[in-house]
Parts: C-alpha cells; sequence; structure tokens
C-alpha cells in the first residue's frame, strides 16, 4: 500500500528542543517560591524506625518542615509507600527536608538524629527459602497468589540444595501453569537438553532521574514529572495526590528514558505534591543518580532450571520452566510468566510447563524492564537452541525457522492466537541480508588470541492494545491539531502514531500540530506506553479519530454545500463532492462550520464510550474547530506478537576476556514500518541494551550488609559509545499486520531480546558451544573458564558475583 | 580533648573506633611530670649509704625468669614502637613485626603463667594487705619480702595491662590474613570497636607504667635490680638494706655463674 | 543517611603561582584539598564521602602544565591534561607507553578535563570505600572487602595488608616502567621521589595512596632519557573500553640490543594498592628474544605470590597473558 506518511521519514517537532537544550524536563520547572525537598534514605537492608529527632533539622534557618511516613496515607505491603517506617532496602526514602535551596536540605538531613532497629534481611531468594531463611518483610518472603499477597514459603533444606545443585526441582513453586501432555512430548524427544542458570537484576538506568515539582492553586494540582505516558498517567496519580483527576494538571512534556520504570506514577512522584500542600509553597524534589539507583526500578533476577526437548527434526517439543525470581521488596514480578509466554509463542513447542517462586528480596525494587521476562529467557534459551542445533546437525538459523512462528502461531498457558506472525520470512530476510551461509563459516576462526564467534537471537514480546482514544481537531486557520496523550519516552512515538491521522485525514504535515505534554493542552486518554504497544495502539486511536473527524468533515460539507455526506471525499487539505469538484471547503472553512453547527462536530457533544480523560479534553477545545473523536473499537483478534532477530559476529579476545562486536544486524518483524528513522533506533537502541545486559550489566550486592555496589552510572556499565559498533545495520520484515489500519505492531523490547541472545549465542560459538547460563558473562567469567578455575560465587549467585 | 573516637558502622551507627591518640601525649606528659617530681623530691632527700655489692650472693632471679623478662621487654618495645609510631606519623610496614612480636610476648607470657602457677612461688608477688603498711612509709615499717608493694603492684599492673592488650590483640589478629587464615569480619562492628579500645587504652596505660619501671630502673638506689635481673643474685648487704630477711630468704648461688645465662650486653653493663 | 549531591560550603583559594600554592598547602596543612581537573574530587565532596574546609584549586598555575624537554629527558607538568599528553609530539615519540596509557584513562571527556597529576594522586575505587564507609582507608578499623563475603572481583592479588585496594591509575603503570621522578614541592623546598618510592601500600600507610605529604604539592613528572624510545607494550583490559578502570594492565619497556632484552621494566596495574613491578620477569627476560617462547617462560612467574581474594583469582591467569603478549610485540 502506497502512504503519503506512513513509512516516511519525519522530524518530530521536540527534537530541536533537545538539541538545542531548550526542551524543559521536571526538574527544569520553577514556580514562585519555590522549595527544594531532599531525602533521608534507610542505611540499612531491612529495619524499622525506632526514633526520629527532627529539632535541630527544623531549627535551621531555611528549613521549611520535614515529612515523614506518619504524614502520608497508609499502603499496603508490598507496594511502596511515598515514605516507610519500615523500610526494605538500603536506599528506601524514609522521610523528606524542604529548605530554601538544596545545600540547605542536605544540611538539615545531617543534623536529624534516626534511629533504626536492624531486621532480618537477604540479597539472594534462594537464601530466603532455606528452612530458617531471612524473610526480607515482616509479612514474608514471597509474592504470589490471585490477587497477588506477600506470604511465607520456605523449602526443605534437600529441595534446595537439590535446585543450587541443577537437579529436576520438585519444591513447591506457587505460580504454576502448563499446556500439552508435557510427558508424552519428552518422551518424543530425540534431545534432551537440562540446564540451570541465571540472570541477574540490573538497573533501568534512565538518563533523567525521576525528578517531580509540584504545587497547588486554585485546588488544582500540578505536577511536572517524567512518565512514559502522558494521559494514562492521571486517573492513577491523582487519587496518588488525593485530588480529583479534573483537578490534577500533568506536565511531562519530555521524559528522559523509563524502560518500563515510568509506566505507572511511582510512589515519590507523589511527595513534592504533599509536601507543597503541608508547606503551602511549591516543592521541587531532585533525584540524584545515586537515588535514582535505588528507586529508579531494575529488572527481576531469575535463578532457573529449563528442561527443553526437541524432535529429531528440531522441532521443539516440551519446554519445562522452573524459575525463582529476585522480586526486591515491593510489588513485582510477571517476568517468568512473560518467559514462558516467550518461549511457547518463538518456538511452539507441543508442551510447556512453567513453574515460578517469586521471592522478595531486600534489593532495589523491581518493575518491569525492556522485555521483562522475555529477554532474561531469550539470554538463556537461545544458546541452548544452538545447542540442540550442533546435536541435531542443523544450521541454527534453520532450527529457528523450523520452529518458526507464524500467523496461526498459538501462545500462553490458553494457547490463544496472534494476530500475525512471520518470523520465517524476518529469518529468511535476515539471514540473506548479513550473508548468514558465508559468515556462519568463520564461527570459532582464530586469528591471533581472537576467536570469532557468530550468533543468532530472537526476541519477542506482546507489542499493542486496544480502547484507547483519539482526538484531532482542525480549527478554522486550517491547521490540523493532532492531540496527542502518548508520552514522549524517546522513540518519537508521541509523534509517529500520529501520522496515521494525518494519512487518514490526507493532509499536508506541514499543516499538522502535534498537540502533548500536558494535560491541560487537552489530550486524549492513552496506554500505558509499556509493552512495546504505542504503535500498535495509538496508530489505531489516531486513525479512528481521524475517521471520525473525516466523517464530520464529510457531513459539514454536506450541510453547507448540499448533497448526501457520502458524496463527498477529501484530499489536500478540502472536502470536496465527488462529482463536482468546485463543491468544496477548505479545512479551514469546514471547521468554521463545524463551529458553527455545534454539538459532536465541535465538541459539544462526544460519544459515550470516550474515556473521562478524553472527554475533559474535548470539553476544553470544544467550540474551537471541528473536532474528531474515538475510542479505538477495532477487531483484535488475538495477541500482537512484536519480534526482531539479531544477527552478530563477535571477536573473542581468550586471554584477556574481552570481546568485539564486528557486525550487527537486527531484522524487525513487527508489521508495517510507520517511521524508519524511530524504528531504526529502537533496534539499534534495543541492541545496545541486549549488548549490556549481555556482558556488563548487573547488580552487585555485598551479602553481608546488603549494600549494593552499584550506585552511579560508571559502577552500572552500560555500554558506551565506544563499546558498540559505529554501524549497525537492520531491516524490517514490513509485512502489515492486519488488527492495524496502518499494518504497524511494536518492537521496543524484542529490539533487545534479540540482542541479548545473539551475543550469548555469540560468545558461546566462540568457545565452542560452551553455555554460561547466565547474564552478564564478563571478562573475568571467560578468562576463570578458560583457566579452568573454581566458580568464585556459590551455585546459582545472583547479586553476589 | 576527646578520650575515645567513633566512626559509623557499615550502616551508620555510631560505633567505638578506639581510643584518642590525643591521650597519647597526656600520658607521656604525665609519666614525664611524676618522674620529674619523684626525682626532685629524691634529689632533696638526703640519701644513705648504699648498700655494698660484695659478699655472699643471693638468687633473686632463677635464670629462666631473667629470660622471661627480657623477651618479654623486648617484644613489649617492638609492640609499643611498631605500635604507635606509626601514629606519631613514622610510616613504615608496621603490622607483620607487631603481630609476630605480639605472638612472642603472648608465649612468654603463656610461658611465665603455668611457670608462677606451677613452679613459683605465687605468693611472693600477690599483694597481702600486710603490704599496705608500706604505703606510709617512714622508718617504722618493716621491710617487705621478696618484692615490694611497689614492684607488686608494677607487677600486677603490668599483668592486667599486658593480659588486655594482649587479649585484644589475639581478638584483632583474628580480623587480619596471616599465614594461618584469612581474616574474616566475625567481630561485630561494635566488638571491633571496644578491642581498639581496650587495646588502645592498655596500651596507653602500659607506656606510662613502662616509662616508670624504666625511671626507677634506672635509679641510683635501685640499680642492683637491674642487675639482679641481669645476673640474678643481690649481694647480702642488698637484702639487708631492701628487705626483711625474715621475710625472704634467697638461696646463696655459687660464684662464677652469675653472668653466663644473662643477656651479654646488660651483663657487661651490670658488671 | 542521604544520597547527598551538592557540593557543601568549601573555601576555595586560585593560586596563579606554585609558591602561593605551597604557601597555602602549609598554612592550611591537612585542612586542604588540592584540586586539579577535578574528575576525583567533586564526587568525593559531592557525596560528602570526604570533607574538606578549603581547596586550592592549582589549574590557574601555568608553571605546572606544560610538557618540555630538560636535560637527561622530557618533564611534564602535573597539570598537562591527559588529552594534551595523547598529542604531545615528544611523548609519541619517546614515550608511547605513556601515550598508550593516557589514551585509554577514562572517557575522552574525562581526558580533556582530567591531568596527569591528578591521575596520579587520585583515591582507589574499591566501592566500599568510594561509598564513605569508615573502612582502614578512611581511618576506620574495618575491611569490608577482604571477608569471606566481600565483593572484591576488582581488588589486590598483591601487597595487601588489611586494605585489599588497588591503585586505579592507568598513567601511575606505564611512569612506573619508565622509570620516571615525581618533582614534589613544598614551601620547605623540592624533592625527587622515585616513582617507585612515589605510590604507598597500605602496610607502610593505609590512609594515603602517595608520599605526598599534607603541605606537598605534585609539580611534575620527569622521564628519563635511558626509556626513550624503548620497545613498549602497554594494555588495558577493563569491563569496557572507557571509562572503566583496569581488571589489570600492564606495561611494559624493554630495551634490547642486537635483537636481546637487555633490561626491561615489567609494572602491572591494577593488581596491588601500587603499580605492580614483576621483577621476577624483568631477570628471566634479560638476554633472551623478545618472542613468544620468551613470553610463555615469563609469563609463569607473572602471578607468582598472588593472594587471591574469592572473587579475583581470574587475576592470575590474566597477569600472565598480558606479560605473554608483551614479550609477543605488536600483532
Amino acid at each position: 500500500m502506497t502512504y503519503q506518511h506512513i513509512g516516511k521519514d519525519f522530524t518530530p517537532p521536540d527534537i530541536f528542543g533537545k538539541v538545542t537544550g531548550k526542551a524543559k524536563y521536571a526538574e527544569d520547572f520553577t514556580a514562585d517560591g519555590m522549595c527544594y525537598a531532599r531525602l533521608l534514605v534507610s542505611p540499612m537492608p531491612h529495619a524499622r524506625v525506632k526514633k526520629l529527632d527532627l529539632k535541630a533539622a527544623l531549627a535551621m534557618d531555611g528549613v521549611f518542615g520535614v515529612l515523614t511516613a506518619d504524614n502520608l496515607p497508609p499502603v499496603e505491603a508490598p507496594n511502596g509507600g511515598i515514605l516507610t517506617n519500615e523500610p526494605v532496602f538500603i536506599g528506601d526514602p524514609i522521610l523528606a527536608v524542604a529548605a530554601v535551596d538544596e545545600k540547605t536540605a542536605e544540611d538539615a538531613i545531617s543534623r536529624i538524629d534516626i534511629e533504626l532497629e536492624p531486621l532480618p534481611f537477604t540479597v539472594n531468594p534462594t537464601d530466603s527459602l532455606r528452612p530458617a531463611g531471612p524473610n526480607a518483610r515482616e509479612e514474608g518472603n514471597i509474592y504470589a497468589g490471585s490477587p497477588p499477597q506477600v506470604g511465607e514459603l520456605h523449602w526443605r533444606q534437600d529441595e534446595v540444595e537439590r535446585f543450587l545443585a541443577g537437579g529436576q526441582p520438585s519444591a513447591e513453586a506457587p505460580i504454576e501453569w502448563q499446556y500439552g501432555d508435557l510427558e508424552a512430548s519428552f518422551d518424543n524427544a530425540a534431545v534432551i537438553l537440562t540446564e540451570s542458570f541465571v540472570t541477574t537484576g540490573y538497573a533501568h538506568m534512565s538518563m533523567e532521574p525521576r525528578s517531580v515539582m509540584s504545587y497547588w492553586e486554585n485546588g488544582k494540582c500540578f505536577v511536572y514529572g517524567s512518565t512514559q505516558s502522558q494521559s494514562f498517567i492521571i486517573p492513577f496519580l491523582a487519587p496518588m495526590v488525593g485530588v480529583a483527576p479534573e483537578n490534577l494538571v500533568y506536565v511531562s512534556e519530555y521524559c528522559g528514558g523509563g524502560f518500563g520504570s515510568k509506566i505507572f506514577p511511582y510512589p515519590i512522584m507523589a511527595l513534592p505534591a504533599h509536601f507543597a500542600k503541608k508547606l503551602g509553597r511549591p516543592v521541587m524534589l531532585r533525584i540524584t543518580r545515586e537515588e535514582e539507583y535505588y528507586i529508579g526500578s531494575a529488572r527481576v533476577g531469575f535463578q532457573g532450571w529449563i528442561k527443553a526437548g526437541f524432535a529429531a527434526d528440531g522441532r521443539v517439543s516440551a519446554v519445562d520452566l522452573y524459575i525463582v525470581q529476585d522480586l526486591g521488596p515491593k510489588r513485582a514480578g510477571g517476568d517468568a510468566s512473560s518467559a514462558g509466554g516467550a518461549v511457547s509463542i518463538l518456538y511452539q513447542p507441543e508442551a510447556l510447563r512453567l513453574r515460578s517462586v517469586p521471592v522478595l528480596t531486600n534489593t532495589t525494587p523491581r518493575g518491569a524492564q525492556r522485555g521483562p521476562g522475555q529477554n532474561q529467557i531469550a539470554a538463556i534459551f537461545e544458546p541452548m537452541m544452538d545447542k540442540a542445533a550442533q546435536e541435531l546437525g542443523l544450521d541454527r538459523v534453520a532450527i529457528r525457522r523450523i520452529n518458526a512462528p507464524d500467523s496461526n502461531a498459538k501462545l500462553n498457558a490458553d494457547q490463544g492466537p496472534v494476530t500475525s506472525a512471520h518470523m520465517a520470512e524476518a529469518l529468511d530476510l535476515g539471514a540473506k541480508r548479513w550473508n548468514w551461509a558465508e559468515k556462519a563459516k568463520r564461527s570459532g576462526r582464530r586469528k591471533g588470541s581472537k576467536v570469532t564467534g557468530i550468533g543468532i537471537g530472537q526476541g519477542y514480546h506482546a507489542a499493542g492494545t486496544s480502547g484507547f482514544d483519539g482526538l484531532v481537531r482542525i480549527t478554522p486557520d486550517g491547521k490540523i491539531h493532532l492531540h496527542s496523550g502518548v508520552g514522549n519516552l524517546g522513540t518519537y512515538s508521541y509523534a509517529s502514531t500520529t501520522r496515521a491521522a494525518a494519512e487518514a485525514l490526507k493532509c499536508d504535515w506541514s499543516q499538522c500540530e502535534i498537540v502533548h505534554g500536558r494535560s491541560a493542552a487537552h489530550l486524549p486518554w492513552s496506554s500505558y506506553q509499556a509493552g512495546s504497544v504505542t504503535i500498535f495502539t495509538h496508530t489505531r486511536a489516531n486513525h479512528v479519530a481521524a475517521l471520525d473527524a473525516v466523517a464530520k468533515l464529510k457531513e459539514v460539507a454536506a450541510a453547507a454545500l448540499g448533497g448526501q455526506a457520502g458524496d463527498y471525499d477529501i484530499d489536500g487539505q478540502r472536502v470536496f463532492h465527488r462529482n463536482r469538484a468546485s463543491r468544496a471547503l477548505s479545512y479551514g472553512e469546514a471547521a468554521a462550520k463545524a463551529i458553527e453547527m455545534g454539538g459532536k462536530y465541535s465538541g459539544d457533544e462526544v460519544p459515550e464510550d470516550i474515556h473521562d480523560v478524553t472527554k475533559r479534553a474535548v470539553a476544553g477545545i470544544a467550540g474551537t474547530g471541528l473536532v474528531g473523536v474515538a475510542k479505538d473499537s477495532l477487531p483484535m483478534r488475538g495477541t500482537v506478537p512484536g519480534f526482531a532477530i539479531g544477527f552478530v559476529e563477535i571477536e573473542l579476545d581468550v586471554e584477556t576476556g574481552k570481546h568485539e562486536i564486528i557486525d550487527y544486524l537486527a531484522v524487525g518483524e513487527c508489521g508495517t514500518v510507520v517511521h524508519p528513522l524511530g524504528l531504526a533506533n529502537q533496534l539499534r537502541g534495543g541492541g545496545v541494551w541486549g549488548f549490556g545486559m549481555a556482558t556488563t550489566e548487573r547488580h552487585v550486592y555485598d551479602p553481608q550488609n546488603g549494600l549494593p555496589a552499584n550506585v552511579g552510572f560508571y559502577q552500572c556499565k552500560p555500554p558506551t559509545y565506544l563499546d558498540v559498533p559505529s554501524n549497525m545495520d537492520w531491516a524490517a520484515a514490513d509485512i502489515p499486520d492486519p488488527d492495524n489500519p496502518v499494518g504497524a505492531r511494536g518492537i521496543g523490547e524484542p529490539a533487545m531480546g534479540c540482542a541479548v541472545a545473539a551475543v550469548m549465542c555469540a560468545l558461546s560459538d566462540a568457545l565452542g558451544g560452551h553455555l554460561f547460563n547466565r547474564t552478564p558473562v564478563t571478562p573475568d567469567v571467560i578468562l576463570s573458564h578458560i583457566a579452568g578455575l573454581p566458580p568464585t560465587s556459590g551455585p546459582l549467585a545472583i547479586n553476589t558475583f | 580533648m576527646e578520650i575515645v573516637r567513633y566512626r559509623e558502622d557499615v550502616w551508620g551507627r555510631e560505633v567505638l573506633l578506639g581510643v584518642s591518640w590525643d591521650l597519647l601525649w597526656l600520658v607521656i606528659a604525665a609519666s614525664f611530670i611524676l618522674i620529674m617530681v619523684h626525682a626532685a623530691v629524691m634529689l632533696a632527700r638526703k640519701s644513705g649509704p648504699r648498700p655494698s655489692p660484695d659478699g655472699e650472693r643471693l638468687s633473686r632471679h632463677a635464670a629462666l625468669d631473667r629470660w622471661f623478662h627480657w623477651i618479654t621487654a623486648a617484644s613489649f618495645f617492638v609492640l609499643l614502637a611498631t605500635g604507635v609510631l606509626p601514629i606519631v606519623g613514622v610510616k613504615f610496614p608496621w603490622l607483620t613485626i607487631h603481630w609476630v612480636a605480639g605472638i612472642v610476648l603472648t608465649a612468654a607470657i603463656v610461658f611465665h603463667i603455668v611457670r608462677s602457677l606451677f613452679w613459683k612461688d605465687l605468693a611472693s608477688v600477690w599483694i597481702k594487705p600486710s603490704d599496705l603498711a608500706e604505703l606510709t612509709g617512714g622508718s617504722a615499717v618493716p621491710l617487705p619480702g621478696k618484692y615490694s608493694l611497689a614492684q607488686k603492684g608494677m607487677h600486677m599492673a603490668m599483668a592486667v595491662l599486658v593480659l588486655i592488650a594482649v587479649g585484644t590483640g589475639i581478638a584483632l589478629l583474628a580480623q587480619i590474613d596471616t599465614p594461618w587464615w584469612a581474616r574474616s569480619n566475625f567481630l561485630s562492628e561494635a566488638a571491633l570497636g571496644w578491642m581498639f579500645l581496650l587495646h588502645g587504652l592498655s596500651t596507653l596505660a602500659l607506656i606510662g607504667f613502662a616509662a616508670l619501671h624504666l625511671y626507677f630502673t634506672a635509679r641510683p638506689e635501685k640499680q642492683f635490680y637491674l642487675r639482679s635481673m641481669v645476673t640474678g643474685w643481690v649481694s647480702r648487704s642488698e637484702l639487708a638494706a631492701h628487705h626483711d630477711p625474715a621475710r625472704w630468704t634467697p638461696d646463696a648461688v655459687a660464684s662464677g655463674d652469675t653472668t653466663v645465662e644473662a643477656p651479654s650486653a646488660l651483663g657487661a653493663d651490670a658488671r | 543517611m542521604s544520597a547527598y549531591d551538592v557540593m557543601p560550603d568549601i573555601e576555595l583559594y586560585q593560586p596563579a603561582t606554585v609558591e602561593d600554592a605551597t604557601e597555602l598547602a602549609a598554612r592550611l596543612k591537612g585542612k586542604a584539598w588540592l584540586l586539579a581537573g577535578g574528575q576525583d574530587t567533586y564526587g568525593w565532596l559531592k557525596d560528602r564521602a570526604k570533607t574538606t574546609e578549603a581547596m586550592i584549586d592549582l589549574k590557574g598555575i601555568d608553571a605546572l602544565k606544560g610538557i618540555r624537554e630538560i636535560p637527561g629527558g622530557v618533564e611534564i607538568g602535573a597539570l598537562t591534561t591527559l588529552t594534551e599528553i595523547t598529542r604531545h609530539p615528544l611523548i609519541g615519540e619517546r614515550y608511547s607507553l605513556l601515550r598508550e596509557a593516557a589514551a585509554v584513562v577514562a572517557s575522552p571527556q574525562i581526558r580533556n578535563m582530567g591531568t596527569l597529576g591528578g591521575n596520579l594522586c587520585q583515591d582507589t575505587r574499591c566501592w566500599y570505600y568510594r561509598r564513605g564507609l569508615s573502612c582502614y582507608r578512611a581511618g576506620g578499623n574495618i575491611c569490608y572487602a577482604d571477608s569471606p563475603a566481600g565483593m572484591n572481583r576488582e581488588h589486590a592479588l598483591f601487597g595487601a595488608s588489611r586494605c585489599v585496594a588497588v591503585s586505579p591509575s592507568d598513567t601511575a603503570t606505564a611512569l612506573s616502567a619508565l622509570e620516571a621522578t615525581m618533582i614534589v614541592t613544598s614551601r620547605r623546598g623540592s624533592r625527587e621521589v622515585p616513582v617507585d618510592d612515589f605510590f604507598v601500600g597500605p602496610d607502610v600507610d593505609i590512609v594515603n595512596m602517595t608520599a605526598l605529604a599534607d603541605d606537598e604539592v605534585l609539580a611534575s613528572v620527569r622521564l628519563p632519557d635511558h626509556w626513550a624510545n624503548a620497545d613498549f607494550h602497554f594494555e588495558k583490559v577493563a569491563d569496557r573500553n572507557v571509562w572503566d578502570f583496569a581488571l589489570v594492565s600492564i606495561a611494559a619497556a624493554l630495551r634490547m640490543r642486537d635483537g636481546r632484552i637487555e633490561s626491561a621494566r615489567f609494572v602491572c596495574g591494577g593488581v596491588a594498592c601500587v603499580p605492580y613491578r614483576l621483577p621476577a620477569v624483568e631477570q628471566a627476560v634479560v638476554g633472551k628474544p623478545r618472542s613468544e617462547s620468551t613470553g610463555e617462560q615469563a609469563a609463569r612467574l607473572a602471578s607468582r605470590g598472588a593472594e587471591p581474594l574469592n572473587h579475583n583469582q581470574f587475576k592470575a591467569p590474566l597477569m600472565e597473558n598480558l606479560v605473554r603478549r608483551a614479550l609477543r610485540g605488536k600483532a
């Protein structure tokens, strides 16, 4: 299909602000009389506040007040409170001090006399599962059930030892689902692989820490924050700050990265509003880099066991997955089920069982991080695919192609359908573009101390949802205002999704203006913008809103120029009679007429089914132009899958344990390409994330005292510009999805999963097929393996290797 | 001036770090003043004629005990130097010498305790109520037995302080790497602070007592004690002048074996 | 506990001459912090992990900057930036070892700001110590890294004495191989300190990494003619190519005669609190050609005497490999 906007590059309007530094992030805002808050955080991994003496701090000049958990609404464990009297990890915020400037606030904090009573703690889930293991919270050590709640689970000592030794786990797992006949499918397998593995957690590392500024004015609460979404935040943040949604003004024009950590409003986000109310003045809470590592969320860690059966033809017959999750101390943890789901779709096994134990630890709180679960399992399972291929004498691309999901693919426990899938085509495209046949021959080639490793990896994540609203407005000056409730999380999807509306309105991009970034700009209800959903979900919402506008344009034209709406068509910012082109209105004229006609045309009447947020937005613009507004009720006949495939060539220096990525290609299988530059950057950026997960990024905790080692960029080791190839190639299958009006599906998370998997496979390939079964594989791990040194940490050590 | 130093433990709680080394200067100054005052008083007081070292030689310290004393003294001063010099700014690799000397001291003390318990007259160093009369001074006071109250007091104080220093030193030794074990943080940080505090306080007190001990050893009227610690004997007239022969009846020693076992340098001096 | 992030109040002095700087250092003895490029300083102070009443900013002292030829070698002012060192022809032509070391320090941005003196005098990166814990190195009485469950992958193999932190400086390793001399100045006058005496281990001074006294300023570094244009090898192995400190680095200077090694200096970084000389390797290679087999023999000596901690055993084979590579020469 030929598009005017879809599949074409464009310049998102916010890019000028980002390049020139004029972009205003949350901490760039000020307000008259604004004061600054700083946090006192827990120095202990688990403790109870016994004594708090604020006198010296409050007596200081320039100190306005202190906020403690006692001043805030209580929360139920393990939900994260804004502040707490029972901190459950080092860095858990206990109180905040507001002062005339940050230095005074910090000075005041240093004068607070606080006494904490230490409580039992753990940084290792399997330690907590031991018969008398420590519980991370007073309420218990696991978070499971339906609905999930904190409970207590301890295994028998022999069950712990068996699990740690890599034996088939038999201990109780609170989460379990299965499809197919596992036993029969294993019986049919020609090759059965059993591996135990660890993927350690690590920080989200959002470039912009989660700073927030708030104030109250005329009963309205103003919040300047940093979130992945814009409109989606309102109904969740409003009760957190104690205000009706209509009285919450939320500004998040830019978001310096969230990666899953800024989906919902996070507890600390509500602190300045409460503090501002108490003090009667605006409060800025600037989160430091160190604090961002405490409260900025992190990936869930896995300690797991996999048994995978392969039929003689290479088909994955059965998979048995057992995953102990390191959840941190608060609410988290769909990762294990998501891992099972990813295996179910990527390899289409006949039978699959997932068992999981979600264990609380006194480490930094976890949350969804780019491919939560899918990417951990990609790092472990894809090298197993290579091992199976080797044992079965199959090519590594071929074994993936044999199992590749197509549009008849099934997934998850319920073996539900997908909207479409074309992994075979994507594998073919990638193998050809990357010249797999030739490059695979370089596998194991030795050049001095360097060995070539060739890797291929696949990533998956569900990538689309529905039911959100779109809103467009045409004003009498002819401008088309594309109201986007989508947040500006760095992918430019807030802009690229509006291209679907421009496409439907057949208008010039120069006539379009994207309205976004602050709730006062009247923005429609939008999705959570996690799970790679935005491009699928909001091209749909924009499309239906634009269709509503088009219908109204035609009706307005018919009303103004006679005839039936059906007689009219649009193009070139005009609505015209199909047979008599002179009977036409410009979009501007039609907008003026719509205002005159009122009712639904001008936004004075709205559809019943749209969200309250959208209703308020429309009310705010009613009477200013022709308003197209609709809820996305288009059909969605299954899970919307997003896939990506990474191809990588590395050179591993066996004398230093270091590797260099020579060449990388990412192939997106994500439907129609909407914004090529955006997609390219998603695939490359996901690649860099994947490289980091595979080889450098990890939590390190001192198990003696629960102390985190990584509280700065240099300790957390995200890959830098000079650690990745300067050219990273990309391609896309570009096969439209039938359930999206422009054919698009999401890509963000698989773009990373395929890269971590590819690098893990390449490292394994360079070392003759040795499976490390853990992330990250750092140079010391490689050197120790080559030198035959015994492992430095206990079995399945997590957070401590 | 602070007496004790504090630090924050790994979780930000205040724990003892150890003694404040400001006290070192206080101890040195106090010892110096005490010695000066005593020396001035003694100078003003007319000293009588000194007893003759000639004549019959009576055994005061067995060779084994003298060896013990000098080994103890040597390790003590090595410990003091290696422990204190780095604190006052003299930088050198002190730790290994320190703990090796500490082990020597410990071994010597164990030897001494065992020997004292089973082979020696423990009562001779034990302070009895009757000894307290010596405090009043004057000619009416009976002469002491083998050891004067001051000597017993010095021994008792040194014994207690050295045992504290050695005991805490052993705990601290367990906190560093040695050829026999790798360090572990088995002591809580609070307990560790107590160990350092007691180690430091006992060291400071030992510096004071050692200064007094050296001073009295060096005093002209008491130099025969130093000689006896080197050579083992006192003369009959020294005994008569300083001790009550009724309360201490040492054996005579055969002439000619007096310096054989003594460390030669000190032995030469003593002659 | 607070995640401090704001500079506390500090009295700032900005002398323009070395004399003024040493005068200030003498007057403020023990109370002043010497500031060069600030790449180590600001983290400490903003985190309030260390504090100071006063700061003497040396950046305004031109006499401490620049690279010049002197009788017997080349002198580099301590305030010369690492980027300048990597670009200066004298260094590139005669002491490429130092150029290579300076070129892999941290990141390009840090090299633009960071100075040679700062790189040499920077404090260790032991993460426990950097957290501001009162460990031995911070004047306390405990080491958290060296205990049965301590996380010590980056820590020392050699010369640990209670503290197991390692030297983080890449240029120190190179300067040790080049047998540099540090010119240290104070109001009391200047003194020359051989590089091997400039860096001190925890056995001698557990709270300082250099022999600089409270009132002293590192003024310059002199590179002797003796090692000019020798055969060199520098390599740094770190987790990432940028920003990370060496897990292990090696600097080797080899004086060749008739195809055989006449004299050599081998120094490893990241394995001890000081740049760690490998005298056994240095002796073993004399009289031998620079070759794979010489490397093979010498490598066995490289990690002799290593006392690994829980998580740093890998450094021993890595040292051996780096010695092997140094003797193999450029591929």
